[in-house]
């Protein structure tokens, strides 16, 4: 992209259709002046080693990007590098010079063809934005709910029934979670559900530390009716808050829910006592449905979640999106057992394992034997 | 041994001292040679290990080079990976109906992103790279298709009032996609740019608008303006360049093919990249061509699949072929010599003498004249790589470069030896009235005149004038040389040495950067190697060298996933018969 410069104060006007060179003389050439006509496709040919390139790239080329970098200052011009001025006596007309030459320069394996032609650039940005995920246990489709969907799925679907939300704290892992129980219950909360079970909370609360739990905290309990509807969103954006976008439904499935709400005070026993339609609610362990909701993507029968996909996620080339074991190459190096032991047929001491070579006074031998 | 002690013997083969110390524990080769392949210490020892190593798909993501939540994002049922290792043409036609499967919501997120896809998805198959894959690495491009992808960017970018140089843009490019590539050329010239290439292909030549013809010879012959102007009023001249464009010359088509001695080398099953099964018979003793469109699998046949077969064969390299089933007729070949297009060196120090190996012959020569022997002085002393009979103020570049700090560093002749190289006394030393650097300043064809009594010098220097290179100076440093003239320094290497009747000689594309007249010299020097009983096998897309083989060998019919077939195998004169072949439809108007 050099600077075009043809109306020195010494220059007669050019007409602005030719790109005018006098006196070139680099290589081999042989003081020409020739005029080569702009806006057309020229072709320069002659045989090899007869001054083609010594015109085309070591004049017009080199004197296009040397008046390019005379626009940079001395002091940027230092860390450029520096741009022999051609053996010529004058060059009018010259455009912004580009050349595409052949050199395969880039011996980098993680650019390609994709990369190069900045397509790649443009998938990435189309997956990310319109791409659909898909579980990779099950195959099947990801979904996620923002919370005004979350909100409007409850009171179209569960309309008049009664639910309640539950924040998942624990999944799966070991631990008595003392100190856990201890916060929820000064932040004012009162019922837990671990393992399944809804259960109060009390001081000094724990569970075995050598079993594996899954330990949710009831954010609500209500009956999903018009005029709760605000109650419901703002619990519901309570519940995501504390699941870390994710939250489950616990719902009535009984078929005439209590409108009565009350709490139960010894929730141990409760699983041998007979039941009541609310007890069936809130502390069945199969009965009712257990309904999941994520602000990410998430499998719906495996609960895994991703990450909201962004470009980078498709990027050999970052590690959000690399595959973790080759770093992003699509190859690795592996050992070549065909090299390793070349010629079957030899001992060890013969040279069989090639890395090892013929049998000598070497600490792998000694080991060896 | 070979996975260590803890975990056992894993490895059934039957090595007869193989006794495990129990109380010691021992790593084992494998893990030993992992250890020290991932140890960051020793580059030497690195490398040791990679010989013992086989790049394979990653077992993680089977080459699909990303984790697996990102595999599990789909667009319209195809994920990223699936994509990018579609070949452009099916990914171009994968994104026509694109939109229909989409979504309203999805559509509307997507327009921009699809316009930018499909714009340059279009100039790449514009300029010929349908085959290519958006996940092929970009080193194993050739240059010819870094080139062209560099170009269909340029025409991206709707640039104007730019100066495009370019330099031999139908390399590599079968003549069936050269159409594509002079509109590519046009294209970018009718938005408003001037386009400069420089070309030796005819088709090119003859699409110019303005054609300039330089020369008339080389290096000192040349330099000049012969002729310039619209290529129909360069046809009427009479020039070596219009000669060839008008048909006045011509490269003759051989009357007669040669016979061959009746050998075969065979290769069957091979199956690397796109090759589908394919096998061939190279009969020795002729000249081969291997033809097809760009990407229907030339260079993983001949470059990845023979080449390191021959290679392990002849000198016992550790070359890992790609898959085969079979080779046969093996034992008639005892060499084998690949020259390509790399350069010859990459120090301005290296040069066609010291290459070619004679520059110590022409010390030695300097060594004996009896005025150097009452000096004393040694070969050693006419290098001017060493300390003794340089000059060392310049320390034998003739050059010396003075540092302007911010200002460009100016490189001027060394005034002490005055770009001789030598110190005085050196140069004292004259063989028939010239000095050692007298020497180095002349010439191929001044050379060989003045060493034509030195027969073994002669010999030798003649081989770089029978390339065609009699114009270049057997001082000419190293790296001013083109791609084609190192090509060519390399092939007189080959030629001077002795050659075993039985060596099979593999070149790609030699000729690249050479003029119609300049194909006629190589022509010549590789029938030579032929009738002396060798066999050469050229890659090659120009049909002048296609027309005068004596066996073709045909892949395709397309490039990439569409081609991989062997098509044709056998004189040219039965190729144009066949009705598959691109190569046959151009090769029969040449016939």
């Amino acid at each position: 992209m050099a600077k075009s410069s043809n109306s020195g104060p010494d220059m007669p006007v050019q007409d602005n259709e030719s790109i005018e060179v006098f006196g070139a003389r680099v290589h081999n050439l042989k003081n020409i002046d020739i005029s080569i006509p702009k806006n057309k496709l020229v072709v320069i040919t002659g045989i090899s080693g007869s001054g083609k390139s010594s015109l085309a790239f070591d004049t017009i080329y080199s004197e296009g990007q040397r008046r390019y970098m005379e626009t940079f200052g001395a002091y940027a011009r230092q860390f450029i590098g520096d741009m022999e001025r051609p053996d010529v006596d004058k060059i009018t007309g010259l455009s912004p010079v580009i050349s595409i030459e052949q050199k395969t320069t880039n011996k980098n394996p993680r650019s390609t063809v994709g990369t190069v032609t900045e397509i790649y650039d443009f998938l990435r940005l189309l997956f990310a934005r319109i791409g659909e995920a898909y579980s990779y246990n099950t195959g099947k489709k990801m979904v996620k709910w923002s919370e005004e969907e979350i909100v409007e799925n409850i009171f179209q679907k569960y309309n008049g029934k009664k639910i309640a939300l539950l924040a998942p704290l624990v999944r799966g892992r070991k631990g008595h979670y003392r100190e856990l129980f201890e916060d929820v219950r000064k932040k004012g909360f009162l019922k837990v559900r671990v393992d399944g079970e809804v259960m109060d909370i009390n001081p000094k609360m724990q569970v075995d530390r050598y079993v594996i739990h899954d330990i949710e905290l009831v954010v609500d309990r209500l009956q999903v009716t018009d005029e709760l509807k605000p109650r419901l969103s703002q619990s519901v954006q309570q519940t995501l808050k504390l699941g870390k976008d994710l939250m489950f439904l616990l719902v009535d499935l009984t078929p005439n829910p209590s409108p009565k709400e009350r709490g139960l005070k010894d929730p141990g026993r409760k699983k041998t006592s007979q039941k009541t339609e609310s007890e069936v609610l809130f502390f069945g362990e199969d009965l009712g449905e257990v309904k999941q909701y994520s602000r990410l993507l998430m499998c719906e029968d495996t609960g895994i979640s991703y990450e909201e996909p962004s470009p980078n996620a498709f990027s050999f080339n970052s590690p959000y999106g690399a595959c973790p074991v080759c770093k992003g190459l699509g190859t690795k190096h592996h050992i070549n057992m065909e090299a390793v032991i070349a010629d079957p047929s030899l001992s060890i001491s013969e040279g069989g394992i090639a890395p090892l070579g013929q049998e000598r006074d070497a600490w792998v031998y000694r080991q060896a034997q | 041994m070979l996975y260590g002690n803890e975990e056992g013997q894993q490895e059934d083969l039957d090595f007869e001292n193989m006794k495990f110390d129990p109380q010691a524990p021992f790593e084992g080769v494998v893990n030993m040679l992992q250890r020290w392949f991932a140890s960051p210490y020793s580059e030497t020892i690195r490398e040791w290990t990679e010989d013992y190593m086989i790049m394979r798909p990653c077992d993680g993501c089977h080459g699909a080079r990303l984790k697996k939540e990102s595999l599990w994002f789909k667009v319209n049922g195809r994920n990223i990976a699936d994509l990018s290792n579609m070949n452009l043409d099916n990914l171009a036609a994968w994104f026509d109906g694109i939109e229909l499967m989409l979504e309203n919501k999805q559509r509307t997120i997507a327009k921009d992103v699809l316009k930018e896809i499909r714009e340059r998805l279009q100039f790449l198959l514009d300029v010929g790279l349908t085959y290519l894959t958006l996940y092929r690495p970009s080193k194993t491009l050739s240059g010819g298709e870094s080139q062209r992808i560099r170009l269909a960017t340029q025409i991206g970018s709707q640039l104007q009032g730019i100066t495009y140089i370019l330099d031999e843009p139908s390399i590599g490019l079968h003549q069936r996609d050269n159409h594509r590539l002079i509109d590519a050329l046009k294209n970018l010239r009718d938005i408003g740019n001037s386009v400069l290439v420089v070309e030796h292909d005819k088709d090119i030549m003859l699409a110019a608008d303005h054609l300039i013809d330089i020369g008339p010879k080389a290096g000192f012959h040349g330099g000049r303006i012969v002729a310039e102007g619209a290529p129909a009023e360069l046809l009427k001249l009479d020039t070596l360049t219009s000669g060839y464009l008008n048909g006045h010359h011509k490269i003759a088509v051989p009357k007669e093919r040669r016979k061959g001695n009746g050998k075969f080398l065979e290769l069957t099953g091979a199956t690397g990249n796109n090759l589908q099964n394919v096998g061939a018979k190279f009969p020795l003793g002729k000249f081969i061509c291997v033809t097809g469109v760009s990407g229907s699998g030339k260079s993983t046949f001949i470059n990845e699949t023979l080449y390191p077969i021959l290679s392990k064969h002849a000198y016992g390299s550790k070359m890992t072929p790609l898959e085969y089933k079979s080779v046969k007729g093996l034992e008639h070949i005892d060499k084998v010599i690949e020259i390509d297009q790399s350069p010859i060196g990459r120090t301005p120090r290296s040069n066609p003498a010291t290459y070619c190996g004679f520059f110590t012959e022409i010390r030695t020569l300097f060594a004996s004249i009896p005025e150097a022997k009452i000096r004393g002085y040694t070969a050693g002393r006419f290098s001017f790589n060493v300390k003794s009979g340089r000059c060392e103020v310049c320390e034998g570049g003739g050059m010396r470069v003075i540092e302007m700090n911010f200002l460009p560093d100016v490189y001027v002749h060394c005034e002490k030896c005055n770009g001789k190289r030598y110190n005085r006394e050196t140069l004292e030393i004259r063989y028939k009235g010239k000095s050692i650097a007298d020497v180095l300043e002349m010439t191929v064809e001044e050379a060989v005149e003045f060493f034509q009594n030195v027969p073994y010098l002669y010999r030798k220097i003649k081989v770089l004038e029978e390339v065609g290179l009699g114009y270049i100076t057997l001082g000419q440093s190293a790296v001013t040389l083109s791609g084609g003239e190192a090509q060519r320094v390399k092939l007189s290497t080959e030629l001077s040495k002795r050659d075993t009747g039985k060596t099979f000689y593999i070149l790609d594309e030699p000729t690249t950067g050479l003029h119609f007249e300049d194909i006629q010299h190589l022509l010549d020097v590789l029938n030579k190697l032929v009738d002396r009983g060798n066999t050469v096998l050229v890659i090659e897309h120009n049909m002048d060298v296609i027309k005068v083989a004596d066996h073709i060998i045909d892949l395709g019919p397309e490039g990439g996933d569409g081609g991989g077939r062997i098509l044709f195998e056998g004189t040219p004169e039965e190729l144009v018969k066949n009705k598959e072949s691109y190569t046959a439809e151009f090769l029969l108007l040449e016939l």
